[in-house]
C-alpha cells in the first residue's frame, strides 16, 4: 500500500498499548492528510487524542515496552512497525515532517534559553540557518502573531496562553509540512485566539497539512475539512456520545444584600522583578453566594489577583479583606495540575496536610465520589489523563470546604464530564453561602457559571 | 539590578584563570591581598559585593577552619612553639602556612566565584555553541547552567501550593528542615518528570545540534579581547613557569 500523491501523511494503524497497560490505547483508525487539509479529532480527556498525536509525530512507540502495530507513509517512505519490532525513528528528521504541540505547551519550550526570541529560534539555530535570516523570519512571525511585546520577555515568565502562543509560534517557524495541534486555543485570549486562527489559515494556504486535537469543536474546528471523534481508542466519524447535563451555578442568583467575603479595594499588584504594577487600582467585592469571573487579555494579572486573593502575594498599594467566618477558609485551583500534585496515589493526594482524624480527612472519599476519582482514588495523579488530573487538584481545595474557591482556568484540560462535575462543585459552594472568584478566557463558561464577569486591562500594552 | 562584564566571557574567565596559577606559584600574601581586594572592588562594581562575601564566607569558612587545624594547631615541623598542650603545638612557622595556604585558596575561591557573577550564563552558553566546541558540550552547559534557576523556581512553586493546603513549615531552623522534608521529594520527582516531558520535544527540535550550528544571540567580542585572551593563556603557563623557574634552578 503507498499512499496518494496528494497525501502528506497517511497511518494505518491496528493497536497502539503503553508499556504495562492491559489494553489498547488505540486500535483501528485509517488516517490520510492531504496537503492543507484540516482534520479534527474529537473526544474527551483519556479517548486517546494525544497519544494519537504522539504516534503521528513519531513520539510514540517509546523503545522498551510500547507497542504498535501500524503502517505510516511519510516524506515517501513506508515505515512499518510490527508488535515487538519497529524501525528507530530519527526524532529530527520526523520533526522536519510532523510538528507537535503538546497539550501542555510549558514541555515544548527549552527552559535553556533567556528570552521568547531566543526561544523561536532554538529549532532554526540547530538547523544552521544564519542569523539575519533568523532576525527575518522572527520578526514576520511577531508581525503576524503580535508577539513583538513578548520577543524580549523571559519564556520561563510566560502566563499559561502566552507559553501555548510562544510555543505554536516555534513550531511554525520550523514549517513542517504536517503539524499536530493539541488543544492550541486553551487559555488564549480571544486576540490571540483570532491571531492564531488567522495563522492556522495560512499555514494551510501554504500547503500544511494540520491535525487538531480538541475537547470541544471550537472556532479552529469549524472550518475542518474532516471531523473524526475518538472514543474507547477508536475513530468515528459521527459523534454518538451523549452530551451530559449541566445544572450551572449561575442560575441561582445571589442575593444583594448578602455579606461580602472578600474584597479588594484600590488594589496594586505586581512582582518584584516588575517596576510597573501589574494589576493597578483594582476594586471588587464578592458576596457569599456569588460567583465571579475575571476575563481579560493573556498576561493582564488574573492569575496574579487570584494568588493575591489567595494570600500568597501581598499588595503594593491598597487593601484586600477576607470577611469569612471563622474556620472559613479561602482555596485555589492552580492553572497548571503539575504545580498542585505531588503525592503518590490520588487518595494521598487529596488527603495531603490533613489531621488524620479531622473532619476534613473523613470528607475525601465523599469528594472523590462527587467527582468521579473514586475509582482512582489509588492510581498515581500522573498516570491519570489531563481532565482527571485536573479534577484531583479540584479535590484537593475542596476537600477542605473553601468559603472562598478561587480557580485558575478551571477549564482548562477538562472533558465535557470533567466541566460537569465542576458545575456542580461550584453550585455545592455557593449553596453553603461561600463566593467563587474564577479566572478564565472561557466565554461560555462564564457565561454558564458567573453572575458578573470582571474585565482587566492590558497590563502596559503588552498583549499576547 | 546587578551588572554583567560587557566582556566575552571566555575573557573573564581566561584573565581568572592567569591571575589564580600566576597568584597561587608567587605564594606572596601581598599579592593574594591584592588580588582578593581587587575582586571585592569588581563585586562593587556589579553590585554583587554582598552576594560575594556571603558565597565566600561559606565556602572559606570550612576550609580555612581545617588549613588552621591541619598546619597550624598540630604543627610537628616548626621550631617557634607558641603553645603546647597534648596532641596541640602551635608554631609561628605552622600559623604561617595556614595564612598562605588560607589566602591561596581564598584567591581561588573568590577569583572563581566573582566569575560566576560578572558572566552572563546565558552569554556563556552561546560562547560555548559558538565556539567549535562539541554541541554535547554546549547542552551540557546550558543544562547545568539553567537546572539551579529552574528548581528554584520549581520549589517556589511547590511552597505556594503546599501553603495553600495548609502546610506551613514554619520559621527558624525548624521551620527550613519542614519545608525541605515537604519540598524535596515532589521536587526531584516533578524535576525528573519535567525533564522527561520536556526531552522528547527538545530531541525533535534538533537540541542538541548534531551538525553545523548557529546562535541567534551574539556574544561581545572584539580582536582586542582576543588578543587578551591569547596573553592570558600564556600567562597561565609562563606566569608560574617564570615564579618558580629560579627555585628549581636553585635546587639543581
Amino acid at each position: 500500500m503507498s499512499a496518494g500523491r496528494d497525501t502528506v501523511l497517511r497511518l494505518a494503524l491496528e493497536r497502539f498499548s503503553y508499556s504495562g497497560a492491559e489494553g489498547d490505547t488505540l486500535r483501528d483508525i485509517d488516517l490520510s492528510l492531504a496537503p492543507g487539509s484540516l482534520t479534527v479529532i474529537a473526544g474527551d480527556s483519556g479517548s486517546g487524542k494525544s497519544t494519537l498525536g504522539a504516534v503521528l509525530a513519531g513520539m510514540l512507540p517509546r523503545h522498551g515496552g510500547d507497542e504498535l502495530e501500524a503502517t505510516l507513509h511519510l516524506a515517501g517512505q513506508e515505515i512499518r512497525h510490527t508488535a515487538g519490532a519497529g524501525p528507530r525513528i530519527d526524532p529530527v528528521g520526523w520533526a522536519r515532517q510532523v510538528g507537535m504541540l503538546p497539550q501542555d505547551a510549558r514541555h515544548y519550550l527549552s527552559g535553556v534559553r533567556e528570552t521568547v526570541e531566543e526561544e523561536l529560534a532554538l529549532g532554526l539555530e540547530n538547523a544552521g540557518v544564519p542569523r539575519a535570516r533568523m532576525r527575518e523570519r522572527i520578526a514576520a512571525l511577531a508581525d503576524r502573531l503580535g508577539l513583538h511585546a513578548l520577543l524580549p520577555r523571559d519564556p520561563g515568565k510566560l502566563s499559561g496562553g502566552q507559553e501555548r502562543l510562544v510555543a505554536l509560534a516555534a513550531l511554525a517557524l520550523d514549517a513542517p509540512p504536517v503539524l499536530v495541534l493539541d488543544e492550541p486555543l486553551a487559555g488564549l485570549d480571544a486576540a490571540a485566539a483570532a491571531r492564531v486562527s488567522a495563522l492556522v489559515g495560512r499555514l494551510r494556504s501554504a500547503s500544511t497539512a494540520l491535525v487538531l486535537l480538541t475537547r470541544s469543536r471550537d472556532r479552529l474546528a469549524a472550518g475542518a475539512d474532516r471531523v473524526l471523534f475518538l472514543r474507547g481508542g477508536s475513530c468515528h466519524e459521527a459523534d454518538t456520545a451523549v452530551a451530559p447535563r449541566t445544572a450551572t451555578a449561575a442560575n441561582r442568583r445571589p442575593l444583594s444584600h448578602a455579606s461580602v467575603l472578600l474584597e479588594f479595594a484600590g488594589v496594586d499588584l505586581g512582582y518584584a522583578a516588575s517596576a510597573e504594577p501589574i494589576v493597578a487600582g483594582l476594586d471588587l467585592r464578592l458576596r457569599a453566594g456569588e460567583c465571579v469571573a475575571l476575563t481579560g487579555p493573556n498576561g493582564s494579572g488574573k492569575t496574579t489577583v487570584l494568588k493575591a486573593a489567595a494570600g500568597l502575594l501581598r499588595p503594593g498599594a491598597g487593601e484586600i479583606v477576607h470577611r469569612t467566618n471563622p474556620g472559613g477558609s479561602v482555596g485555589m485551583l492552580l492553572q497548571n495540575p503539575a504545580d498542585q500534585l505531588f503525592e503518590r496515589t490520588v487518595h494521598r493526594e487529596v488527603a495531603f496536610g490533613l489531621p488524620r482524624r479531622g473532619p476534613e480527612a473523613a470528607r475525601v472519599p465523599a469528594v472523590l465520589d462527587a467527582l468521579g476519582l473514586a475509582a482512582a482514588a489509588d492510581t498515581h495523579p500522573y498516570e491519570l489523563p489531563a481532565s482527571a488530573r485536573r479534577l484531583v487538584a479540584l479535590a484537593t481545595v475542596l476537600v477542605r470546604e473553601p468559603m472562598v474557591l478561587l480557580l485558575d482556568e478551571p477549564t482548562e484540560a477538562l472533558d465535557a464530564h470533567g466541566v460537569e462535575r465542576l458545575h456542580m462543585a461550584l453550585g455545592a459552594v455557593l449553596e453553603r453561602g461561600g463566593a467563587v472568584l474564577l479566572a478564565s478566557h472561557d466565554e461560555a463558561f462564564m457565561a454558564a457559571a458567573a453572575h458578573r464577569v470582571h474585565r482587566l486591562g492590558a497590563p502596559g500594552g503588552i498583549r499576547a | 539590578m546587578p551588572r554583567t562584564a560587557p566582556l566575552h566571557p571566555f575573557t573573564v574567565l581566561a584573565l581568572a584563570a592567569a591571575v589564580v596559577a600566576t597568584t597561587t606559584a608567587a605564594g606572596r600574601w601581598w599579592l593574594s591581598c591584592t588580588v582578593l581586594l581587587g575582586c571585592l572592588l569588581l563585586a562593587v562594581w556589579a553590585r554583587r559585593a554582598r552576594r560575594l562575601a556571603g558565597l565566600a564566607a561559606a565556602i572559606l569558612a570550612p576550609a580555612w577552619g581545617s588549613q588552621l587545624l591541619i598546619h597550624g594547631m598540630v604543627d610537628t615541623a616548626g621550631s617557634q612553639v607558641l603553645a603546647a598542650a597534648g596532641p596541640l603545638r602551635i608554631t609561628a612557622e605552622g600559623l604561617r602556612l595556614a595564612a598562605e595556604l588560607g589566602l591561596r585558596t581564598a584567591v581561588l575561591v573568590v577569583a572563581g566565584l566573582l566569575c560566576t557573577l560578572l558572566i552572563d550564563r546565558h552569554d556563556l552558553v552561546a560562547a560555548v555553541d559558538l565556539s567549535g566546541a562539541p554541541p554535547q558540550l554546549g547542552y551540557l552547559v546550558a543544562a547545568t547552567l539553567s537546572l539551579l534557576p529552574r528548581l528554584a523556581q520549581r520549589q517556589r512553586a511547590i511552597g505556594e501550593a503546599q501553603a495553600l493546603r495548609g502546610a506551613a513549615a514554619g520559621a527558624g531552623p525548624l521551620g527550613w528542615w519542614r519545608r525541605v522534608r515537604l519540598r524535596s521529594v515532589p521536587l526531584v520527582l516533578s524535576a525528573l518528570q519535567d525533564a522527561a516531558d520536556r526531552s522528547t520535544h527538545l530531541a525533535a527540535r534538533g537540541f542538541p545540534a548534531a551538525g553545523p550550528h548557529t546562535r541567534l544571540r551574539s556574544v561581545p567580542d572584539s580582536a582586542g579581547q582576543r588578543r587578551l585572551r591569547r596573553i592570558a593563556m600564556a600567562c597561565i603557563v609562563l606566569g608560574p613557569l617564570a615564579v618558580l623557574a629560579p627555585t628549581w634552578m636553585e635546587l639543581a
